[in-house]
Order: C-alpha cells, then structure tokens, then sequence
C-alpha cells in the first residue's frame, strides 16, 4: 500500500472491527454477574464480632468446630420475610443438632425492628447486631439479602447463597460442610 | 496562510500544548482525609444499588465502606492497595472506571488510538494537499483578463 492515508484507513478499521467485537462478546451479559457471586467461597470465613440481643457477644472464635449458618436478612426486606418460614421450619428440624449453629445478621435496620421482627416471628436462632468494630456485612462482602454462607466446622466458607433459601439447598450446604469438617 | 500568520498559529497551538501539560501536571494541593474517602468511595460501585457509587449512596453497607475505606487509609494503605482489596471482596465490577490493566485497558486505549489514527490521517491528508502545485497565472492569462476587464463599446 502506497498511500499513508489507506493505512490510517486500515488502522481506524482494525480499531472499530474490534470494538465490534467487544462490544457483540458483551451484549446480553450482565455487567453485575461478577458481583453475584461470592468471591470468599473455599477460604477461610472473616472475622466478626457481633453483639446479640442479650448483651453478650458472638465472635467467630466462638463458633470454632461447628457448621455455622450466617443468614444476612432485614425486617423490611420482603424476600426475607418470604425466606423465614423456611428457616423455622429448617431450625425446628435440627435445633437438637448441637454440631450445627444459625446466626441472624440485620444488613441495614434498626436496632428496634430487629427486635420486633424477631420476637414477633419466633426466631429462635441467635440474631446479633452488626454494630461491632468488624463489620461481618463488610467482611463477608454481603451484597444484598437475603443472603447466606455456610462455613464448616474448619472455618471454610463452604455455601453461598444469594437470595431466599430453599430447604433442599440448606441441607446440602450443610452436608457440605460437615463433610469438610 | 501566509508565513507570519503560519508562525502565529504554531505559537498558539504550542501555547495550548503547554497549557495543557502545566495544567496536568500541577500539585494539586494536599487532600484532606474526608476529600481522599470520597474520591476513592466514588470510584467504588455500591452493591445494593443500581448506577450509584459508595460515596453517593445512603445504605448501611455503603456507609460502612466510606467508614472501612477511612480506617485503610489512616492504617497507610495506598489507593492501589484498597482498590485490590475491594476487588478481592467483589470482584472487578466493583470498579465503576475500568481498570488500567488486562483486557480493562482496550476500554482506554481504543478511544485515543481512534483519535491519534484519526489525527494522524487528518495530517497526512493537509500535508499531501498542501504539497499539490498551486495554479499560477502566465502572461498570457494576464493578458485575457485585462482584455476581458476593458470597457467594450459595441456601438
């Protein structure tokens, strides 16, 4: 090619062929997909210290050699209140299991309407303010709530969902974990 | 153009050139901690939200990165240090500006190529045009418009 300005053409077309690309590689994906999915799942869960309603505290240190289930929820959070039966009716079936802890975490709520949500719809589980000087929310890098992780008696993050649970998938994230207890 | 006004023309684009580099590259003046939070919380997407940046949203979570970006900072953690550590949290779409390396940097290298290619052929065409021979009148042309130019009397 002779003229400079055929290679300039050509240059500005290779540019534009591969921002086409790009560009068809990205449509239909969704930009957010990278923050639905937990990033912390097969490494060691954070460190939180949380404060339960009684007053006393809830470390992680605490909960060394059990299955422990972290439910972030609100009280205002409609797929919450849909995800609650679900929970009962889970803890009531395993509320004997002494190998197997569930931890309630408001994400964002007041101090009040936890505690009313609480008493009101018997959550028996503990249910801990996350006001402490590690913020479990932030540890965990929760991204909206519903949300829960399952972290096995070694202290790995072995389950992660994002969203209500089902009791089929608490089963198996708790098998899960007792597995790599 | 004749010569002067060609000279002109260099000197104020070499004025604006120089401008433009001072003006990049002057110290800004030093960033208070609130200012250095905010800079960063803006560079962070809030993951509750849709569209809003952690320094611009009013949930718990955002609130709690401003406060956690502040406690990095004061521990002398650098900007590149928290951004990794957001990004290790939550991946790289928690970065509302495309990252500067891996594929992230197509997103700001395509936009200047197109515009230095573009520049580029823009001057490649102004000098070939410039090169072409200009038109320049003989005697003889001279002499037809001074013809054509003479009041006729036809009667």
């Amino acid at each position: 090619m002779k003229h400079p300005l055929r290679w300039a053409a050509l240059a500005v077309g290779v540019v534009v062929a591969i921002f086409a690309i790009i560009l068809a590689v990205n449509v239909g994906t969704d930009p957010r997909a990278d923050l639905n999915t937990s990033r912390l799942l097969g490494k060691p869960a954070p460190d939180f210290s949380l404060t339960k309603f009684d007053g006393t505290e809830l470390k992680r240190s605490d909960l060394a050699g059990k299955t422990v289930i972290i439910n972030f929820w609100n009280s205002w959070c409609r797929p919450c209140r849909d995800e609650l039966p679900v929970l009962q009716q889970w803890y009531r079936a395993h509320r004997t299991d002494e190998s197997v802890v569930m931890v309630g975490i408001p994400r964002d709520d007041s101090t009040r309407a936890i505690r009313q949500a609480a008493r009101d719809d018997q959550m028996s589980w503990a249910v801990a303010n996350d006001q402490g000087a590690k913020s479990a929310t932030l540890a965990f890098a929760t991204r909206g709530q519903p949300e829960s992780f399952v972290i096995s008696p070694r202290g790995i993050i072995v389950g992660s969902v994002l969203g209500p649970l089902t009791p089929a998938t608490m089963d198996q994230m708790v098998r899960v974990g007792k597995r790599n207890g | 153009m004749n010569r002067p006004a060609r000279r002109l023309a260099w000197i104020g684009l070499g004025v604006i050139v120089l401008g433009i580099v001072v003006g990049i590259a002057w110290p800004s003046p030093a960033e208070s901690r609130s200012e250095h939070v905010r800079r960063l919380a803006l560079e962070f997407r809030c993951v509750d939200c849709e569209g809003l940046s952690v320094a611009e949203s009013a949930t718990a979570s955002a609130a709690e990165q401003r406060r956690d970006i502040g406690v990095r900072i004061d521990r002398g953690e650098t900007d590149d240090d928290i951004r990794s550590a957001y990004v290790e949290l939550f991946g790289e779409n928690v970065l509302l500006r495309p990252a500067t390396n891996g594929v992230g940097v197509l997103v700001w290298a395509l936009p200047i190529g197109v515009v230095l290619l573009g520049g580029i052929g823009i001057f490649v065409a102004l000098r070939r045009w410039s090169r072409q021979p200009r038109l320049v009148s003989t005697d003889d042309d001279d002499a037809l418009v001074a013809e054509l130019r003479m009041p006729h009397h036809d009667d």
